[in-house]
């Protein structure tokens, strides 16, 4: 039988305990080939870390089967979570010494206006202007933390990291980013800086 | 402190600017888009039209470099199973 053939739910909640611990290590070993074949290239990842993410990752899949609604081959959905399991821990690791003064301290620096120089997009009119208007909407519009997350943001912290830095949850973690975004997006759009605008600018 | 050394650079201002052009009203959150990212990507492997319910995936893969990795290698894995 293939991976794609076995009722995986079913099997995994088999009331034969025979059964349930066949299925078990059928994915634990599905997973484990997925996540080899993710990260076994990286110099950072050993065997034993990719042992320690299939354990993970079954763990995780097997908390979360009530969330499973058949939308996806029930393996890609487990596939998923390893990946997320294993690459959250990966981040986690990289970024563990960075301390919450550090991050708000950045917070703090990007509210100077002096960290964006007029022509950092170049020093034509039009791209002095965006420049001159997101400076004033992230000094105005946010708050410390809203400047200090999305500065981590754009230096590669971990969104999981600056969620635990923070000290709240993921959901409000995302939303007070996604409010900082409409709040200096909405501001530019005051400015008279349009959606193409902005694309052209980025994108010339 | 420094505040040269500080100052962002023009891939970070551009990361804001391109953050900002791709931010909408009603977005997807990590979680929301781990959710959907197994529908979505086999999906993409079939080049099916996108459903509805699952469109906010590309909008927050755009937005996301982590979800976005995850995304990649998950596309790895089963494209190496076809």
């Amino acid at each position: 039988m293939t991976p794609s053939e076995i009722n995986w739910p079913a099997a995994l909640r088999a009331p034969d305990s025979g059964e349930q611990a066949a299925a078990m290590r059928a994915l634990r070993d599905l997973l484990h080939s997925g996540l080899r074949m993710a990260l076994g290239s990286r110099t950072d990842v050993s065997e034993a870390h990719l042992e320690d993410f299939a354990q993970e990752s079954l763990l995780r899949v097997l908390d979360r089967l009530d969330q499973f609604q058949g939308r996806s081959q029930f393996t890609t959905w487990a596939q998923a979570i390893a990946l997320n399991t294993a690459f959250t821990e990966l981040r986690r690791k990289r970024w563990q010494d960075v301390s919450l003064d550090a991050l708000l301290a950045n917070g703090e620096r990007l509210a100077d206006p002096a960290m964006i120089a007029d022509d950092v997009l170049g020093g034509d009119e039009e791209r002095t202007r965006l420049v001159a208007a997101l400076r004033h909407a992230i000094e105005h519009d946010l708050t410390t933390k809203q400047r200090a997350a999305i500065l981590a943001e754009l230096r590669e912290m971990p969104f999981d990291q600056i969620v635990e830095l923070l000290g709240t949850s993921r959901s409000a973690a995302y939303k007070m980013l996604h409010d900082a975004r409409r709040a200096l997006k909405q501001r530019l759009h005051e400015a008279g800086i349009t959606g193409n605008d902005i694309n052209q600018a980025f994108n010339p | 402190m420094n505040t040269e050394a500080q100052r962002l650079t023009r891939d970070e201002v551009g990361g804001i600017v391109k953050m900002l052009s791709l931010t909408t009203d009603h977005e997807l959150d990590c979680g929301e888009c781990l959710r959907h990212v197994g529908e979505y990507a086999e999906g993409r492997l079939a080049n099916q039209p996108l459903a509805e319910a699952i469109a906010g995936v590309e909008q927050h893969l755009a937005l996301c470099p982590e979800c976005r990795e995850e995304f990649e290698a998950l596309m790895r894995i089963l494209q190496a199973g076809q």
